[in-house]
């Protein structure tokens, strides 16, 4: 007899096949969302590969299997119950096991108790902080291979602060971290940090992990690194709660990670259905999976689904009829010229963006650099580009975008435009009557309302990863969908799934189980359309009552360069606001770039000259970053990492006297800090901008110091 | 006695009054009656340096002393409570004898009478209770450590209830507590506390006198109290108050009678409420303390015409804040006063997003605020004892400076961020 043992997880299938104690056939592989078809893959290879037949037996797991485990005869065993028994017949002495998986995390203390052991089981499943695809999602960001990434250490590494609860929110600090020029292996190393923290804060609940300890699941055995931080703070752990170790063994060694750590929950499974009545899990072969493969799935979501993004051909052909009398606005830049001209550039969270406006400030030249994380490099890639394509003169330049206060003084920028403030400008010049301005980015939404042909309220929300772009493209990618096809194939959609508004981890989840109904990737691909625009207004924007805002829309930033999103949110407005005047920026991902260029055109006006140091000279800049324990702000307790980059600029000073000493002729660009405070190097410099700031504080109260400062103050002992 | 006064045996014996050290938990609503609990150790007979306070929150605490000792809880101020226990017990390098974490269940608001109850929010009352659990999970942390933990439910806002509960809460504590002692100890808690109020409200209406006579903005923050601990609030109002504002609390906001009947006195003519501290028009059921409060400060700013800027925070999932979010916004909004939010703070202070905000709103404030002060004046009821009082107001150290006077025509820009 033999018994098969099937998990399967959020992102991948596992399987084991057993006969008499002995493994006959075992694979995992990735399922891409097709879990049913995967399943159906494997059942087949166990036939053919290992004599698999039916009336043999074969129990399921997995957050996946609840549906395929009986289309196959199979029996569901509980996942925590299924990696527990298998945990507990091979590792008598384990105290802890933590098992994470691509979308959720697990932890099993086990406590000896009578006979046995007592087991006390946390597991999450609804975010995605401290799971593998916390990880991967960000490694995926910053092109780090998978093997490489296996391979990456923990251990030696400086770490950076990296939001541990939420994948989204770590991404952009990842982000954040690369920009500022920190190298991508401290930051794996703080993903890697991240995730044991998460693990420890939220799955121990006043528990202490004991050893032995054993690490479970793909990212534990798979990335060498997340083990060493494991091995780091459990055995810190211990020596901070002077728990008593085996004398004879060094602590790191307490913590196991089998070769087998990925098939547990499957062994685990055939322990259990061992014990099973003998009537139970028998296998049925693979009919009827297989007619769920080709027909069921189709019928059921089919029951289920909701109107398509498009709902015909004509809809679709007066959508793209609007589309192009949107894009005729937008004229072709009349290219290069020798006249003093005005220079904007945004410095995005994926994106580097120029555009070069003429005096009368019309478009001239636009050109972008995929964001590469070194702002300075974004930099050079940029004015390359200006340089090549003609322009000479610069009468005026603006920056806006995340890396503005960096590279200020480093291209010598007039003007440093904070990004609500470029893209309201940039949309009021085309459409002087707008009322509100929704400008969907990369990882921020933002919301503009306008009253009188000024911004008198704004929602802003980049902690948000609901609505934005980034979230769109993650999708992308899981599916191999290029961004330019999202459009086309999600228009290809006839019906498609009700995702629920909300948090992106929660949209994830909901992907993830509207995968599991059958739902394709087009199909997935244009209900996620669809549902950007509320959580755009409603979730991440808190504009419940659009109508209030106004009539007149308009949408720009990268995302609406989608179609299928300017689509959907064509749909939503005119649902909310049946009168309402939709109006995609002529240039709707330059919209940045051509606000700052204008308020560099309004600075000109004023009359100075431009700081702007020349394309040689911003071509040609040397630098070098340095992120080392020598940088850390030491200013208040929050000790924010900081880098320099030194910049080689003529005339530079120099800092000689620093601990990073730099020669002259060099500038330091110090980023990373979180306050003014820390764009101080050391106690020299400190003095003079600590005495500005607290002649301003002084100047301006704020209540709050003087409770901070006097509410604790403990009093003289006053007899009653 | 309910049985959840959360007690447990004190390993030794207590050593003598003087020699007594109480620790206490620099957590939510401590934030706000600090030197209520100052002034009533000091009267018992703790010697001052025996009063210990846990640090102001940060995230090194809580991995230091609080890791896997967590609650489940979304509430990150209940939350980080657990790193402030953990420095009481492990990070003093003198051992404590007495944990001190009131259950507060009302507060002593400025608003009481006016309002239907001054209750605090239950989650965090309950907090000592939700955080001991743990530190007894494993082993009796209390017990182990011959920490008295004592964690006394009071009304503060039922000033005749407070001895008994004190000590009830106390007598085990603190060695040959007698009601009567306790009794005298109370009232010069609350006079400790009144005065400290009273103190930051003159401080906060010298700023207003001075914003009325020089023309000049001010921003009020709205938040509960804990949001002053720079590991919870994220000091974002100090990221404004560089570039060259004021910042008042409306906790601490001045609620002198002539200020009052001049601010609210076309609502009390109208009859639209009864008294100035009355909230019945904007916030029926006005039956927690902290959120009375912001409610109370929206209609303030509302109507004083130097704050041109009101600033929100709120901290992430916070259920008592939630349905004040519209009404709030839409009493400032409605006065032309520009209103900002920080919503959804928790552990990390989100700086790059802080700083966008910042921006922006600095950007706004130094495009409108002098058009909205002037706006507001010109609808202001008349006599405004703000602009009356301001000539004869005498300078003082931490007040907005007498030589801002010199200033306010070239005004000094704050050193920005590059």
């Amino acid at each position: 007899m033999k018994l098969a043992g099937v998990d399967v997880g959020s992102t991948t299938v596992k399987a084991v096949l057993i006969e008499d104690g002995k493994t006959l056939w075992q694979d995992y592989q990735r399922h891409n969302t097709r879990q049913a078809e995967k399943v159906l893959e494997f059942l087949g290879r166990m036939e053919t590969e290992a004599g698999f037949t039916l009336g043999d037996r074969i129990f399921f797991t997995g957050s996946g299997a609840g549906f395929l485990a009986p289309q196959a005869g199979g029996k569901l065993v509980q996942e925590v119950v299924a990696v527990a028994a298998c945990v507990e017949r091979l590792h008598p002495d384990v105290r802890f096991v933590s098992e994470i998986g691509g979308e959720d995390m697990k932890t099993i203390f086990l406590t000896p108790s009578g006979t046995g052991r007592s087991k006390q089981v946390f597991m999450q499943s609804a975010c995605s902080g401290g799971t593998g695809t916390f990880i991967e999602k960000t490694a995926r960001k910053l092109q780090v291979p998978g093997e490489r990434l296996a391979e990456m250490a923990y251990a030696g590494m400086s770490l950076h602060k990296v939001s541990s609860k939420c994948g989204i929110f770590a991404e952009t600090d990842a982000n954040t971290l690369v920009k500022t020029g920190v190298p991508v292996e401290e930051i794996i190393a703080s993903l890697f940090e991240a995730v044991v923290y998460q693990n420890l804060a939220t799955l121990t609940k006043g528990n202490t992990p004991l050893p032995e300890v054993l690490l479970l699941g793909g990212p534990n055995l798979f990335f060498a690194g997340l083990q060493q931080a494991w091995r780091h703070h459990l055995t810190k752990l211990w020596e901070q709660r002077k728990i008593v170790l085996p004398a004879e063994r060094d602590p790191a060694s307490l913590i196991l990670v089998p070769t087998e750590a990925l098939y547990y929950a499957c062994l685990g499974c055939v322990e259990i259905g061992r014990d099973e009545p003998a009537g139970v899990g028998i296998y049925q072969g693979r009919e009827r999976l297989s007619w769920w493969v080709e027909t069921g799935q189709h019928e059921q979501k089919a029951k289920e689904g909701g109107r398509a993004l498009v709902t015909g051909a004509d809809d679709l052909a007066s959508f793209s009829e609007q589309w192009e009398a949107w894009r005729a606005r937008a004229s072709a830049p009349r290219g290069a010229t020798t006249a003093p001209v005005l220079v904007g550039c945004d410095f995005g969270s994926t994106t580097a963006k120029a555009v070069v406006l003429s005096s009368e400030r019309e478009l001239l030249f636009s050109c972008y650099a995929l964001s590469k994380g070194n702002p300075i490099e974004d930099a050079q890639s940029l004015f390359r580009q200006l340089g090549e394509a003609g322009f000479a003169d610069v009468a005026a330049l603006a920056l806006t975008g995340y890396g503005k206060d960096l590279l200020k003084d480093v291209l010598g920028a007039d003007v440093a435009v904070v990004e609500t403030v470029a893209h309201a400008t940039a949309a009021l010049h085309f459409v002087p009557d707008a009322d509100v301005i929704c400008d969907v980015g990369g990882t921020d939404v933002k919301i503009m309302i306008l009253r009188q042909g000024t911004v008198a309220d704004f929602r802003l929300n980049s902690q948000c990863s609901s609505g934005n772009g980034a979230f769109l493209q993650g999708v992308a990618e899981r599916y191999d969908v290029p961004l330019e096809q999202y459009a086309e194939r999600a228009f290809q959609a006839k019906a498609m799934p009700a995702l629920a508004m909300g948090c992106g981890v929660f949209l994830q989840s909901d992907i993830v189980n509207q995968q599991r109904k059958g739902w394709s990737a087009e199909e997935i691909m244009a209900a996620l359309a669809a549902v950007l625009p509320v959580n755009v207004w409603i979730y991440a924007g808190q504009l419940q009552n659009l109508r209030s805002a106004g009539r007149k829309f308009v949408l720009q930033g990268g995302t609406h360069r989608n179609q299928a999103v300017v689509k959907a949110q064509l749909d939503f407005i005119r649902g909310k606001v049946p009168d309402a005047d939709v109006v995609l920026h002529p240039y709707s991902g330059e919209a940045g770039a051509i606000g700052a260029a204008l308020c560099a055109a309004d600075w000109r006006g004023r009359g100075a000259a431009s700081r702007f140091r020349g394309f040689a000279t911003i071509t040609a800049l040397a630098y070098t970053s340095t992120t080392s324990a020598e940088t850390v702000c030491k200013w208040c307790p929050i000790n924010c990492t900081r880098t320099f980059i030194d910049v080689q600029l003529p005339g530079a000073a120099g800092r000689e006297w620093s601990k990073v000493r730099l020669a002259p002729g060099w500038e330091r660009v110090i980023s990373g800090n979180s306050c003014p405070k820390g764009l101080v190097e050391d106690v020299n410099e400190m003095r003079q901008v600590k005495a500005k700031l607290e002649d301003v504080k002084r100047d301006y109260p704020n209540v709050a110091e003087l409770v901070r400062k006097d509410a604790f103050r403990r009093a003289r002992a006053v007899a009653v | 006695m309910p049985s959840w006064f959360g007690r447990t045996r004190s390993a030794e014996p207590a050593p003598s009054r003087s020699k007594l050290r109480v620790g206490i938990p620099r957590v939510l609503n401590v934030w706000s009656t600090h030197q209520f609990w100052v002034g009533l150790f000091g009267a018992l007979g703790v010697d001052p340096r025996n009063l210990v306070f846990s640090a102001d929150t940060s995230e090194e605490q809580g991995r230091q002393f609080g890791k896997g000792r967590g609650t489940v809880d979304c509430c990150y101020p209940v939350k980080c409570a657990t790193g402030h226990y953990g420095e009481l017990i492990f990070g003093q390098r003198e051992k404590l004898d007495v944990l001190f974490s009131p259950m507060i269940y009302t507060l002593p608001s400025f608003l009481s009478g006016h309002v239907a109850r001054t209750l605090t929010c239950p989650r965090v009352m309950a907090a000592p209770e939700n955080i001991k659990a743990g530190f007894l999970k494993e082993r009796e942390v209390f017990a182990d450590q011959g920490i008295h933990y004592a964690t006394p439910f009071v009304s503060l806002d039922e000033p005749k209830l407070v001895p008994k509960q004190l000590f009830e809460g106390l007598r085990e504590a603190v060695p040959g507590l007698t009601m009567e002692e306790t009794a005298r100890a109370v009232d010069a808690a609350y006079r400790a506390l009144r005065d400290f109020n009273d103190r930051l409200r003159k401080k906060s209406r010298e700023v207003l006198e001075w914003c009325a006579r020089e023309e000049r903005a001010c921003l009020l923050v709205l938040a509960r109290p804990y949001h002053m601990d720079p590991g919870i609030g994220h000091e974002i109002e100090v990221d404004l108050q560089a570039y060259g504002y004021p910042i008042l609390w409306a906790q601490y906001f001045p609620i002198d009678d002539d200020l009052m009947q001049w601010a609210f006195g076309p609502d009390l003519a109208a009859g639209a409420i009864r008294s100035p501290f009355d909230i019945r028009d904007v916030w029926p059921s006005s039956y927690s303390s902290n959120t009375n409060e912001i409610l109370w400060g929206a209609k303030v700013a509302a109507r004083v015409p130097w704050i041109a800027c009101v600033v929100r925070m709120s901290s992430y999932e916070c259920g008592m804040d939630q349905p004040t979010y519209t009404p709030v916004q839409q009493i400032v909004e409605r006065s032309g006063t520009l209103f900002f939010s920080f919503q959804d703070l928790d552990s990390t202070k989100p700086a790059g997003s802080v700083k966008i905000r910042v921006e922006t709103i600095t950007h706004y404030l130094e495009r409108y605020a002098a058009d909205i002060v002037a706006r507001k004046k010109a609808t202001m009821p008349p006599g405004c004892p703000l602009l009356s009082a301001g000539a004869s107001a005498a300078p003082s150290e931490t007040s907005p400076r007498s030589d801002c006077a010199g200033k306010a025509g070239a005004r000094t820009t704050p050193e920005r961020a590059r």
